[in-house]
């Protein structure tokens, strides 16, 4: 039975816990009260007082005043939201707040959408009747930053913006400083917001009342025509987004909405401020073919490069045969786009040669846990957080990589949930970890085997879940008892006790939660770790239950639905094996054109084809993978080998600069589509301005090349294609456009359109659950190198910059991170004669690259880590060609090097080679 | 409060604790140096912004209190006597103005001219002794009535680890249970000031479950005027020490923190020493008298800030935060240090559980009034005849303590000041009314607090007094809620220009303000304030007319 309370005498139904505050906007409107400082996203603070109410606890009793924003509501209440008392009460609240405010509106940027003002108005103040004493009115402004500013003389001391920093980021870089009427916000020791540990994500502006804490693209301001809802185009997080628009086609600033499942009114500096490289000089903006004779660039229209690669391909297709095409789509665009890539190479070109960048990122994640679970995809939602009683990250740094889901997982971490973190950097996360196991790169394998050692000899296999949903675990069982935990030990380089310890963590917790990433997949045994992670969390029941499961973290904004949309040579849309007759019929009728059933090229193999002459041409659509794929002079070599290399994008890459065929693509604020993030949710990415004149919606690019070779598609619309996939890939069956709403679904959307937050509750999709045993296996690069070689580089990734930063390096986000540094233990650093800020030389087998020297204790002697950000490191040319035995995903994360300070004492003009050796 | 940050610190625990290693980094030059604060950043995790934030709460941390050599009481009762400007001028004969600081009432209310100078407090004719004091640290003690009338409890005889012992062994042989009925058959209730029900305190924080819990004593006795709790914890440190132990074995807590204003560095001496003697004999720490109980002591020093007395400032002080209050519920009794289950109480109500634990909660309660049952410490100021710490039966005439007790005024006095800064103003004329008890205090329209009482000279300016509160509460208001933050300062600045200007006030606005600053404020610093103006407005409304329009 629910319980009662009244609000001025007329009863309302309530459930227990919920405040004062929060049961009148539900019941009557959401300003039936003034606040000032409670926000959506923080915990209720009690500051402002502006929100009391009187309360009685018999109709027409004797009343209190207290505030609704932090006082439960108990049975029986009766509130009285407007009584003479407390209206006086919240006007000469606000009225003492007028005391230390300038009375500069108008001029204000928040005009018009300031919470002062509103609430001023709403409690009819006309005049302030004190006289004039002490202000803070003559504070200064802060213009450091390339994005965040403040204005703190309009400050009210609400503390939105610390809590802000708290509660969400968990960055910790305001403060209130002083006491009393001297308190006063600070940024770190009194910085300015450039000069403090800010990392721009933008929290404390979006949740600042006034204009005191702001940004350069004033988002609080009224001076826009239009919003529209969109998905950020960064990392899996997929960020709900709220563009703002002026009437001319310009975008002024994005806010995040706080009602949205994935971010909750949070983003990233990436989502929120990393958008200006839309309407960049350096776009691209018409086709162009290269000069064969000058190599020069040449602009052509629309038809000609149609034209020119129509007779190309079909020049090739008839000398060569289909599988002399290949195709490489990009998880960067949307849904719709992916599939029509895939469909086009396969239906129209007639090969399986199309892949995505999944190949250098998940694709294990995808193979492993199709084999172990039936479904390559997280078993749960990032929501499960709040379910949880042990988090458990391999192989991720979510904090930088994953920034919003990283914050909620920090939170957690703080709070002390008991966590696990394993991996070879102190990253962020391991600073707040219980336990973290920094093992060697390359040791998933022989750590994880250590963890299923314990779990079976110290009791903690979850029998019944074993028993009822799984197979394979006497043959498992067998292998781990015979392991070697004395090289294992030795070989990941972490105290068997420790490892020990965060095992049974795990394993007894109530519900624990796995989160991985590259550190996982970037392997030669990556898979293998996958499929080890999913043994474990099948040993212990942690699948299928709220707050557990295998969650990979994404990388790229749709990385998730480029494979699910087919663009993998081995499967086509929805998962399907092409090998399979049944499925090759299915496909056959489905796209009326006859579609091979041979696996066709992965993208390692499309590069190794291309430089044996087997490729002859080659279609990218946004990707750079001559700057972010390993050991780049082979890949320019493949780029350089092929008749036609079609490259679809949006700025001049690496990559683009080989190419034979430009065709300049629209950016995600100029298209409409579907994006699905790391948790299967399909979400909307609705158009916000039209396409820059001269480019084109990728999709519409590839149905019109489709038309142009004689198969029939109708113009791109993401309704119309969203209709299509619906019929061929099982699991969108429910998924309709109109129907998606700002959430999105989360699939498998049933035909009746319910959608699904948790996977195998029952039942494995493949039936029983897999286990599987897989010995360590020293990497090759390890074996071959380590001698003279004896230092061990990974890569990783910067907050500020995504992947190659064709986008971010043309935002504001490159005055905040300007280069890729070299990150290297002080012990090695002093052994090799170098200091924080030297140019050092990295050399492997591959080649040299010079590049700047950070000394910092988040390395372990013997392993270095740098990005791959900037053309002007070009960090893959030393990178290796090994990859993953199954899923051929290449081992980025163990790369056999060896370090001097550099001779040169400046970094390379960008994308400038060496000689290839 | 950050949950983030309570838990942060909560890691660290009370072994290394943060509000700890900020005092011992400041000790050197009087506050935090930024290396020092980036440094503690890395360790506790916590941002530099949280550390300076802290670091700038607090008067003895702050930079300003950078190279602070000698610090002059600015406390009520001195101010009312007029001893601190001779004080002052004596002291900048020998240190430079930026080598003086103030501190807010050194608990000498008995004899004034206070000062403290390198952890020692003076008062009295100890000014005049200041060459000595500088060149040898000599140590003058101070002097007072120390008496009763009813029941000697809390002033009587319980000394040395050996009564300690004795008690432990009383309360484990009774069993945790037993012992929270006893102190519930007690009645006692909260000495603080609120007179919240002490029984069930205890029990809603044994009903938690957790196996972490904290036992707080509350040894900020910030109130000018009041000294009771100075008494008890340097001359009674066993029944405190005792009392706490007795609430962690009610509650299951393990751990116990005294957490003791720097502006008393007597206490926290004598209390040091106690906790190492019951250490040593293993009265604190594991497995006490070979029994399943286990508590843990730890002192903390404050650092200057009055709010740290409201229970949940105190606690966030504790974690190294700003001493901020919190939004109740969550109570500390569910979410109080560090987020765990905690009970927060005053010296004297810690030392009243000894004493009930000793003789049974029937025969506490026997004493007093049905309401308020034991005895209360008061403290009289320097303008009585025979000034110094009374202990009275609750329910004894106000009129017997003044004029009996404390053998009248040695100068005119036309109004106390009961209970603290936010207590109310008693005018002379009002005190037959008056017992010493909760209830009395309230149905008269006053507050009795911690019982101190603080004498206004019939010659001293009540405007200039009320002037004198607000800049109190403006000092020591958190900051944290708007109607104190600005109301404090607001009101401040209006008394004093009607004093110093051809200003009138708008009563309308003045009554405003207090109206706003009692409903409105989140604790009753902000909050309290208005009743002792209320009552200044209310009984001498002749001589504050002039100052409005
Ligand atoms: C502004 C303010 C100052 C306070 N100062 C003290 C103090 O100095 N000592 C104290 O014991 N309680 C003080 N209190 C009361 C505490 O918040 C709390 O009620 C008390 O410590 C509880 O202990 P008790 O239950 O034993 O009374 C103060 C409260 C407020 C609002
Ligand atoms: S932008 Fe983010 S990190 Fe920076 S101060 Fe604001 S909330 Fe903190
Ligand atoms: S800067 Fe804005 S959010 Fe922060 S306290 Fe001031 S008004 Fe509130
Ligand atoms: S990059 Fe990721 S975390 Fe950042 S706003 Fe975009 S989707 Fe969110
Ligand atoms: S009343 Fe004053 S001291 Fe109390 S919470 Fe408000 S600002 Fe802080
Ligand atoms: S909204 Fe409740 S106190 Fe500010």
């Amino acid at each position: 039975m629910s319980k009662i309370a009244y609000i001025n005498d007329e009863p309302f139904p309530f459930e227990e816990g919920v405040t004062i505050l929060n049961f009148v906007k539900e019941n009557k409107n959401k300003r039936a009260i003034p606040t000032l400082c409670d926000a959506p996203n923080l915990d209720p603070f009690g500051s402002c007082r502006v929100c009391s109410v009187e309360v009685a606890l018999q109709q027409g009793g004797k009343t209190k005043t207290m505030a609704s924003c932090h006082t439960p509501l108990t049975e029986g209440m009766y509130v009285y939201t407007d009584t003479p008392s407390v209206k006086k009460l919240r006007k000469n609240i606000v009225e003492l707040v007028l005391t230390d405010h300038p009375l500069d509106c108008l001029t204000c940027e928040v005009n018009g959408n300031c919470e002062l003002q509103t609430v001023a108005a709403e409690v009819g103040i006309r005049e302030v009747r004190y006289p004039e004493g002490k202000t803070h009115l003559d504070r200064h402004k802060d213009h450091s930053h390339p994005y965040m500013t403040s204005d703190l003389s309009k400050c009210i001391n609400c503390y939105r913006c610390v809590r802000a920093c708290d509660e969400v980021q968990g960055q910790f870089v305001l403060t209130m400083a002083g006491r009393g009427f001297d308190s006063h916000i600070a940024k770190g020791i009194e910085q300015t917001f450039f000069e403090s540990d800010c990392v721009s994500c933008g929290a404390c502006a979006q949740a600042c009342p006034t204009s005191a804490i702001s940004d350069v693209f004033q988002s609080k301001s009224i001076a826009k025509a239009k919003t529209t809802r969109t998905i950020c185009t960064y990392c899996g997080v997929g960020c709900n987004l709220e563009v703002a628009t002026d009437g001319s086609n310009e975008i002024l600033s994005i806010r995040a909405p706080y009602e949205a499942e994935a971010n909750g009114g949070h983003t990233c500096l990436k989502g929120r401020y990393a958008f200006k490289f839309y309407n960049h000089p350096d776009r691209l903006r018409s086709p162009m073919i290269k000069n064969k004779k000058t190599g020069e660039f040449v602009e052509v229209s629309w038809d000609e490069a149609y034209t020119y690669i129509t007779n190309e391909l079909n020049r090739i297709k008839s000398t060569s045969g289909p599988d002399a095409i290949a195709g490489i789509s990009s998880a960067r665009t949307p849904n719709e786009e992916n599939y029509l890539m895939q469909k086009f190479i396969r239906a129209v070109v007639g090969t399986n040669n199309i892949d995505c960048c999944a190949r250098v990122c998940h694709s294990p994640t995808a193979l492993g846990m199709q084999r172990a679970f039936g479904t390559g995809a997280a078993t749960n939602s990032i929501h499960d957080l709040e379910y949880t009683d042990c988090i458990l990250v391999i192989g991720a740094n979510p904090t930088d990589a994953h920034p919003v889901t990283g914050a909620k997982i920090k939170q957690k971490f703080m709070k002390g949930v008991t966590s696990i973190v394993i991996d070879p950097r102190r990253i962020e996360l391991a600073k707040y970890a219980t336990y973290h196991l920094q093992l060697r790169p390359g040791t998933n394998v022989a750590m994880l085997n250590m963890m299923l050692y314990y779990v079976i000899t110290d009791g903690l296999v979850d029998e019944n879940f074993v028993k009822n949903r799984t197979e394979g675990f006497e043959e498992l069982k067998e292998e781990i008892l015979r392991i070697d935990i004395d090289a294992l030990e030795a070989i990941t380089g972490v105290d068997r006790n420790l490892v020990r310890e965060a095992t049974r963590a795990y394993a007894t917790a109530k519900a624990a939660m796995e989160f991985h990433g590259l550190g996982v997949t970037e392997h030669s045994q990556g898979t293998f770790a996958i499929q080890l992670i999913a043994d474990l969390a099948m040993i212990t029941g942690n699948i299928g239950k709220p707050g557990a499961g295998v969650n990979p973290l994404r990388g790229q904004n749709n990385v998730q639905g480029a494979a699910d949309m087919g663009a993998q040579p081995h499967q086509g849309a929805g998962y399907l094996d092409v090998t399979d007759p049944e499925v090759n019929h299915r496909y056959n009728t489905f796209y009326k054109r006859e579609v091979p059933s041979h696996i066709g090229y992965k993208i390692p193999e499309m590069f190794d084809a291309a430089i044996n002459g087997d490729l002859k041409a080659l279609w990218i659509i946004g990707e750079d993978v001559v700057q972010t794929d390993p050991n780049t002079n082979k890949v320019i070599k493949a780029m350089n080998s092929v008749d036609l290399l079609v490259v679809q994008e949006l700025f001049m890459t690496e990559t683009a600069k080989h190419a034979t065929v430009i065709l300049p693509g629209a950016s995600f604020l100029e298209k409409e589509g579907t994006f699905t993030n790391g948790e299967r949710r399909i979400q909307r990415v609705n158009r916000v301005v039209e396409p820059l004149p001269g480019t084109k919606p990728d999709g519409q690019i590839i149905v019109d090349i489709m038309n142009r070779m004689g198969y029939e598609q109708p113009d791109y619309t993401a309704a119309g294609v969203l209709e299509e996939v619906s019929q061929i890939v099982p699991f969108f069956a429910g998924v309709k456009w109109e129907e998606l709403g700002d959430n999105g679904k989360q699939w498998p959307v049933k035909p009746d359109g319910t959608d699904t937050k948790m996977l195998h509750t029952d039942s494995f999709k493949r039936g029983l659950g897999l286990f599987t045993y897989f010995p360590f296996q020293e990497s090759k690069e390890i074996i071959t190198y380590q001698k003279d070689y004896p230092y061990i580089i990974t890569t990783n990734r910067e907050l500020e910059h995504y992947n190659c930063g064709a986008m971010t390096r043309r935002t504001g986000n490159v005055e905040i991170l300007t280069e890729d540094v070299l990150m290297i233990n002080p012990d090695d650093a002093a052994k090799e004669g170098i200091a924080d800020g030297d140019m050092v030389c990295v050399e492997s087998p591959r080649g040299k690259v010079d590049i700047k020297a950070f000394v910092t204790d988040e390395m372990k002697p013997g392993i270095l880590s740098s990005t791959f950000h900037f053309p002007e490191v070009m960090l893959n040319i030393i990178t290796s060609d090994e990859h993953c035995s199954e899923a051929l995903c290449p081992e980025y994360k163990v790369v056999s090097c060896r370090i001097r300070k550099a001779r040169k004492t400046h970094l390379r003009k960008a994308g400038e080679l060496e000689e290839v050796h | 409060m950050s949950k983030n940050l309570s838990k942060l610190s909560g890691r660290k625990g009370l072994e290394n604790n943060l509000f700890d290693r900020l005092g011992s980094e400041a000790a050197e030059t009087g506050t935090i140096e930024r290396s020092t604060a980036k440094e503690l950043a890395d360790e506790y995790l916590m941002g530099k912004a949280n550390i300076y934030g802290v670091t700038t709460f607090y008067d003895f941390l702050k930079p300003e209190n950078k190279g602070k050599e000698i610090y002059v009481c600015n406390g009520s009762t001195c101010l009312l006597a007029g001893t601190q400007d001779d004080v002052y001028h004596k002291i900048s004969e020998k240190f430079n103005a930026d080598q003086i600081g103030h501190m807010c009432c050194l608990g000498r209310c008995h004899e004034n001219s206070s000062f403290h100078y390198k952890g020692r407090n003076y008062s009295g004719d100890s000014i005049n002794k200041l060459d000595e004091i500088v060149r040898n640290r000599s140590i003058f003690n101070d002097d007072y009535h120390v008496e009763y009338y009813g029941e000697q409890i809390l002033t009587g005889l319980f000394k040395g680890p050996e009564a300690v012992r004795d008690v432990m062994r009383k309360a484990i042989n009774m069993s945790s249970l037993q012992c929270l009925e006893e102190i519930k058959t007690s009645n006692v209730r909260g000495r603080g000031g609120a007179g919240f029900p002490a029984g069930f305190k205890l029990d809603s924080c044994r009903k938690e479950q957790d196996d972490e819990k904290y036992i707080v004593c509350n040894a900020d006795e910030g109130d000018p005027g009041a000294f009771s709790d100075r008494y008890l914890l340097e001359h009674q440190p066993w029944s405190v020490i005792a009392g706490m132990m007795i609430a962690g074995f009610i509650t299951g807590a393990r751990w116990g923190v005294l957490y003791i204003r720097a502006e008393y560095p007597e206490c926290i001496r004598v209390c040091e020493n106690a906790v190492r003697d019951l250490v040593n004999l293993g009265l604190l720490g594991e497995r006490i008298l070979d029994s399943d109980f286990s508590f843990k002591l730890k002192v903390i020093k404050a650092k200057g800030a009055y709010i740290c007395g409201e229970e949940t400032s105190l606690l966030s002080s504790i974690e190294g935060q700003r001493a901020e209050v919190r939004v109740r519920p969550p109570y500390p009794t569910q979410k109080g240090l560090f987020q765990k289950p905690t009970v927060v109480n005053n010296v004297e109500t810690l030392a009243a559980y000894t004493h009930i634990i000793n003789k049974g909660g029937s025969w506490y309660r026997s004493i007093g009034t049905e309401k308020s049952s034991g005895t209360k410490l008061v403290s009289l100021d320097s303008f009585f005849n025979r000034p110094g710490m009374y202990e009275v039966n609750m329910g004894t005439p106000l009129s017997y303590v003044i004029n009996e007790l404390g053998g009248g005024f040695k100068t005119p006095v036309k109004a106390m000041h009961i209970g603290g800064p936010l207590g109310g103003l008693v005018p002379l004329g009002e005190i037959d009314k008056i017992n010493m008890s909760f209830e009395s205090f309230s149905e008269n329209g006053f507050l009795m607090g911690h019982a101190s009482v603080v004498s206004i000279p019939q010659d001293f300016p009540l405007i200039k007094y009320l002037e004198h509160l607000f800049e109190f509460t403006a000092a020591e208001s958190c900051g944290k809620c708007f109607p104190c933050r600005l109301g404090s300062v607001r009101g401040m600045e209006m008394l004093r220009k009607s004093q110093n200007e051809d200003y009138k006030m708008d009563l309308e606005l003045f009554t405003d303000l207090l109206n706003t600053m009692e409903q409105g404020s989140l604790c009753a610093l902000g909050g309290g304030l208005p009743l002792p103006v209320k009552n200044a407005l209310a009984h001498f409304e002749d001589e504050l007319k002039p100052y409005f329009g």
